[in-house]
């Protein structure tokens, strides 16, 4: 009798183990799957690109809002100045979300541009999301 | 009895096994996914062909100035162009992108004019298949001038940094 309760404990105690070591190894699994998916050199790189695009079939006078609030989260975290995130030289797009490491993609429209955090003249209250380029000159 | 436990044994090495093999392969696909590079190089040529075609013509008609001397000597700043690219893998000694327009008169089929801005050398590699190489797109439209004069033009674009788009 004394031995089947023992026996009993045993194989509780090893399943135990082995469900935990199962549960530590997924949880590892989906951790780098999440890190790989938002990490801030992916987002770098979709970001200059789809702003090189953008600026690409951009016309003078257009006002244009870019959702970037996976990157100002990143940014956040790295304590990045959200004005520093984006910048435009010449022709060059560069999106910065962490300070060792950036992106950089050129676009070949002519045209000045002027980049802000927010159209809306009080941003104090509101967590800002979006980011506003302007496209400078008259349609 | 002991043979059960051995079994046992086996079996969660057996699973343990399994479990590394699908995290290994899964490891594998996410780094491979996520580690190509996005290839915009195709949308950059269509933007730049629209962006000709823009510029060359509006509402169906040729632009006055188009087939003047002037205007193919300052095809880049009347079309609000700029070719100049990030210095990195040597970029800026070889141009990334190259742009060719030929018109032709629609009724006998003869070359009027043509403008070349860009990287010639880039155009020698349009006739292989593979993703390394630029990305050429060729696209032709029709248009009258005011006089009802019509015309053939051709646009080909191509774009190449390869390095950014393609690994």
């Amino acid at each position: 009798m004394r031995r089947m309760i023992n026996k009993k404990g045993n194989i509780l105690t090893q399943n135990i183990i082995f469900i935990i070591l199962n549960l530590i190894f997924l949880s590892i699994l989906v951790v780098f799957l999440f890190s790989k998916m938002g990490s801030a050199a992916v987002l770098e790189e979709k970001y200059a690109k789809q702003i090189a695009l953008i600026l690409d079939s951009a016309e003078p006078g257009m006002i244009i809002n870019l959702n970037m609030e996976d990157a100002i989260k990143i940014a956040n975290k790295e304590n990045r100045a959200l004005n520093n995130i984006i910048s435009i030289q010449s022709n060059v797009v560069k999106v910065q979300l962490r300070e060792k490491g950036d992106y950089s993609y050129s676009f070949f429209n002519d045209i000045v541009i002027d980049i802000d955090f927010s159209i809306y003249p009080d941003t104090s209250s509101i967590p800002v999301k979006e980011y506003v380029i302007f496209i400078e000159g008259d349609n | 009895m002991i043979k059960n436990k051995k079994a046992d044994k086996i079996i969660s090495v057996y699973w343990f096994a399994i479990l590394f093999i699908v995290a290994a392969a899964i490891v594998y696909m996410v780094i491979s996914f996520y580690g190509e590079p996005y290839d915009i190089r195709e949308a950059e040529a269509y933007a730049l062909t629209n962006k000709v075609a823009g510029c060359l013509s509006e509402a169906g008609y040729l632009n006055e100035t188009v087939l003047s001397e002037d205007f193919r000597e300052n095809f880049m700043e009347k079309c609000k162009l700029n070719f100049e690219v990030e210095d990195v893998y040597g970029w800026r000694e070889w141009g990334q992108y190259y742009v060719e327009i030929n018109f032709y008169d629609f009724s006998t089929n003869q070359s009027i004019s043509s403008i070349k801005k860009g990287n010639e050398a880039l155009k020698i590699d349009c006739d292989k298949e593979g993703k390394t190489f630029p990305v050429c797109l060729e696209r032709s439209f029709y248009t009258l001038d005011k006089e009802k004069n019509q015309y053939q033009i051709n646009v080909l674009s191509i774009v190449r940094k390869t390095d950014k788009n393609v690994q």
